[in-house]
């Protein structure tokens, strides 16, 4: 099935500006659905995503990947909902890489940005809809009534006298039926399933680990593949020796690819421990990458000058000088982060002659393709995503490095490859969350107002790193040679109507919600060449914290109580301000503590989504122990009360264990952490009691895999500087 | 050399420094064992030993000559999930999933040698397993969950309805 023409017109519609760290260079809309179709078993498959079989069997093609965050069960309930059949009766298969897949707001199959839910809340229950008028019209015709009378219940299609039809025995006929476009959507009161169903489609393959990821991957006559990578960032193999290994049985042959030395043996095992036997010969970079240099050379940029204003209201710069107070400033360094996924990269491949089968958990399948294309001599529709459920993504999966790898080293070995990443190679090869640098300023009126706020960020763009392999994958009838000057292209017009600006580095700074006098967010491009992507929340877990804790540090200068002072300047954000109310009503803000415990609280709006989050912690000799989380959350209509409450959980603790514990250093070239003594995991011992509330609401369903993380690391330091007197301007919080 | 897994012998035929892991991983093809850190710091590998939890990752072959190992597709008898299991299900634990099975030995193990943990005991249990998603709230209530439920079937030699 082919998808949409590309057109100029195409080209020229921005991606989602709402979607800001992941909007991508360009993006189309309105692809195309596959049309009504039954093959000769009798299957009927009226558009993309269902297929019914002759038995009557609903088996729905989910088409964003299922990392955690609940697609699987969230989007097979829109499913459900319009089928009017319980979610469970419906069987779930991934989605290969088709462009009838894309992502509308991205326009690549990508999943990300916490939009799985919102974007699909339409076109999914149009989809099923569709599908349900055309089984209750052809029961209708078959029973001689209106269509209206008729009404589709959990498989049993029943008239007003009473007669029923099961489904198996009216699909030959609507399937003849032309697909109606605007079928009608079920109302809220009619709701059997959204706002309701609370259980997990996935849970009890995952409770008895019969639930596929990638790395359970196999085919006949697999072989295993380790990679040996260069010790420091942009190093490049000189030369290698492998010849120690050839005597050994189970060794099967030793490759040079672009990232290092491939060594493929009959086992994981095998593989890692003749890779020890290799000697290799690296040239290095002169200037060795440090995180050291990249602070300097951010607060270099910061000194140089304003950067390039990304939101400005009235004259903040004026107000500031014009002010009968002196200005308050602080600066905060915000470090790189490992996305640490439980589920190491890896990836099954088999490059044959004329097509290629790729295994893997990703998030990306479409970018997949382009990296399997670039590394052979394939062209995109020859590669085959098998997609599995995924060990943890929180963006590291949006990256296809891993897949070009095991592409290259199949072809060498001219046989199916499983590569597997050790944890070491996992936590030295990311694409990290960039470290960034930033400076506030704000001055205070006497009577308490924020008369002016500046904020410059300074820090990489997350697009230039990954356009190279998307922006193919969004153009997939372009010759390969042309896969360089399309991400170039991507980069050269960012910023115009052709291709939106990359907000990654200021997405959370420059849409608040508070309304101050004047305002002037910036931003300074600076990269030290550290390879950056995607992490959970990108921008705003870094925005979340700075302007959530100069909130607080205006809130002081204005000698107000943090919450009010938040509510004061949230007149007109009503749902912001209702997330603030509720969460300090349930972590009783306010109310006396048991000695040594301390409260801060804090909300950040991200992904259309309002969360706020109260911590109660104490500090006792130099630790950090964060006894509760109260946290209130406005995702718009609920699909999945518990996956919500699950997601928020899962923020928090992801949120805190950065706060905590999370920094990689880069020292001499690469990364000085390697596996979880180093880079440390919140666990089980210092988790704290989460409680989530959430409001009800009828706005259209908004993200939750990633708004329940900005908030919580300035709620921490909020609680943290009342604690011991220190507002922490780095993280993860050191106490001296 | 030969050990019992889920009760049926099996034949080693490995480098004996192979760890136990990638025996039943890749030999085997029992993928329900996760490999998540190779060092013993993580639990996504964690199986029983005669009935003790124990990180496969770091445990050679040659260690369990003879012994007892369970692992997480072993857990149940087959007919029906194990209570802890069960108990994963009831609270939605899983997200990803990856490391359940390793939390659910980790789990099972700490119920069979006490009946009613208190919250530092699970603590202790569970703290060598880490889930990056932050299941550990769930998990904690499912392992009283569990706990009630097999003190139920220990006294009465039935499953309750809860």
């Amino acid at each position: 099935m082919k998808g949409p023409a590309i057109t100029r017109r195409n080209l020229l519609v921005g991606a989602a500006s709402t979607t800001g760290g992941l909007a991508v260079a360009f993006s189309m809309t309105g692809c195309a659905n596959t049309a009504s179709k039954m093959d000769e078993a009798g299957k009927w498959s009226p558009n993309a995503w269902l297929d019914i079989s002759p038995e009557g069997k609903v088996v729905f093609t989910l088409d964003r990947v299922e990392m955690g965050q609940g697609t699987y069960t969230g989007l097979t309930t829109l499913i459900a909902e319009e089928l009017n059949q319980s979610p469970d009766t419906i069987e779930v298969k991934f989605a290969g890489a088709a462009q009838q897949y894309r992502n509308p707001d991205y326009g690549l199959q990508i999943t990300g940005g916490s939009n799985s839910l919102s974007s699909a809340w339409k076109p999914i229950r149009v989809a099923a809809a569709a599908v349900r008028e055309m089984l209750e019209k052809a029961a209708a015709d078959t029973f001689g009534v209106d269509a209206s009378s008729v009404v589709l219940f959990d498989g049993v299609l029943t008239n007003d006298a009473g007669q029923t039809l099961n489904i198996s025995e009216v699909i030959a006929i609507a399937a003849k039926q032309s697909v109606p476009s605007e079928p009608a959507l079920k109302a809220k009161q009619d709701f059997r399933f959204i706002g309701k169903h609370s259980s997990r489609l996935d849970a009890a393959a995952k409770v008895q680990g019969t639930a596929n990821f990638g790395i359970d991957a196999s085919v006949d006559d697999m072989v295993f593949a380790v990679v040996l990578r260069s010790p420091a960032i942009s190093g490049r193999l000189k030369s290698f020796d492998a010849s120690e290994l050839n005597a050994d049985k189970d060794f099967i042959g030793a490759y040079q690819i672009d990232t290092g030395v491939a060594v493929v043996a009959t086992s994981y095992w095998k593989a890692r421990k003749l890779s020890e036997k290799v000697s290799l010969d690296w040239d290095l970079p002169q200037e060795l990458i440090s995180t050291k240099a990249a602070f300097e050379l951010y607060r270099d940029a910061a000194s140089k000058d304003d950067g390039d204003v990304v939101r400005e209201v009235g004259d903040a710069q004026e107000a500031i000088d014009n002010s009968s107070n002196d200005a308050i400033e602080l600066e905060f360094e915000m470090p790189f982060l490992a996305h640490a996924t439980m589920e190491p990269m890896n990836c099954l491949a088999h490059v044959q002659e004329d097509r290629a089968d790729i295994w893997a958990s990703t998030q990306g399948p479409d970018i997949a393709q382009v990296s399997v294309a670039k590394v052979t001599h394939l062209d995109l529709d020859e590669v085959h995503i098998h997609n599995q459920f995924i060990g943890g993504g929180f963006g590291r999966r949006l990256n296809q490095d891993f897949i070009g790898e095991a592409a290259e080293i199949s072809m060498a070995a001219k046989r199916p490859v499983k590569l597997v990443w050790s944890r070491e190679d996992d936590m030295k090869n990311d694409f990290y969350r960039p470290a960034t640098f930033h400076r506030l300023q704000a001055s205070v009126s006497d009577s308490g107002e924020v008369e002016a706020w500046k904020h410059h960020v300074v820090g990489p763009g997350v697009m230039d790193w990954y356009i190279w392999d998307a922006a193919p994958a969004m153009f997939p009838s372009s010759p390969k040679f042309m896969f360089p000057m399309l991400g170039k292209m991507g980069l050269a017009t960012q910023g115009t109507p052709m291709t939106p600006a990359d907000r990654s580095a200021y997405e959370g700074a420059d849409d608040l919600e508070y309304e101050f006098k004047a305002q002037e967010i910036s931003y300074s491009k600076a990269d030290i060449g550290v390879p950056v992507g995607y992490w959970r929340a990108v921008g705003h877990s870094h925005n979340g914290f700075v302007t959530e804790t100069f909130v607080d540090a205006c809130a002081e200068k204005a000698g107000k109580d943090e919450l009010a002072f938040r509510l004061d300047l949230l007149k007109n954000q009503p749902r912001l301000a209702s997330v603030l109310k509720l969460a300090a009503e349930k972590g009783g803000w306010g109310a006396e503590r048991p000695q040594g415990r301390y409260v801060g609280i804090a909300a950040h709006k991200s992904f259309g989504s309002y969360v706020a989050e109260l911590v109660e912690l104490s500090v006792e000799s130099g630790q950090i122990r964060v006894h509760k989380v109260v946290c209130a959350v406005d995702c718009g209509q609920v699909v999945n009360p518990d996956i919500v409450k699950m997601q928020m959980e899962s923020c928090i603790v992801f949120g805190i264990t950065a706060a905590l514990h999370g920094e990689i250093e880069f020292v001499d070239g690469g990364a000085a952490q390697s596996n979880f003594h180093d880079y440390q995991m919140l666990r089980m011992n210092e988790c704290p009691e989460i409680d989530v509330h959430i409001v009800d609401s009828a706005e259209s369903p908004t993200g939750v895999g990633e708004p329940g993380l900005p908030p919580i690391a300035a709620a921490m330091g909020s609680a943290i500087y009342k604690a011991t007197g220190t507002r922490h301007t780095r993280l993860p919080f050191k106490i001296s | 050399m030969k050990f019992f897994l889920n009760g049926e012998e099996r034949e080693v035929n490995v480098d004996a420094d192979t760890p136990l892991l990638w025996f039943i991983r890749d030999t085997l093809e029992m993928t329900g064992t996760k490999f998540g850190c190779g060092m013993g710091l993580c639990g996504a590998c964690t199986v029983h030993l005669n009935g003790q939890a124990v990180r496969s990752c770091i445990t050679p072959v040659s260690a369990v000559e003879g012994q007892q190992i369970t692992t997480i597709e072993g857990l149940s008898d087959g007919e029906s999930l194990h209570p802890v299991q069960s108990a994963w299900v009831k609270h939605n634990v899983p997200q990803c999933g990856y490391c359940q099975p390793g939390q659910i030995m980790s789990a099972s193990a700490l119920l069979a040698g006490n009946s009613n943990p208190s919250d530092d005991d699970i603590d202790v249990a569970m703290a060598g397993n880490v889930c990056r998603c932050g299941t550990y709230p769930r998990i904690k209530a499912a392992i009283k969950t569990a706990a009630t439920e097999l003190a139920y079937e220990a006294k009465t030699g039935g499953v309750s309805n809860g």
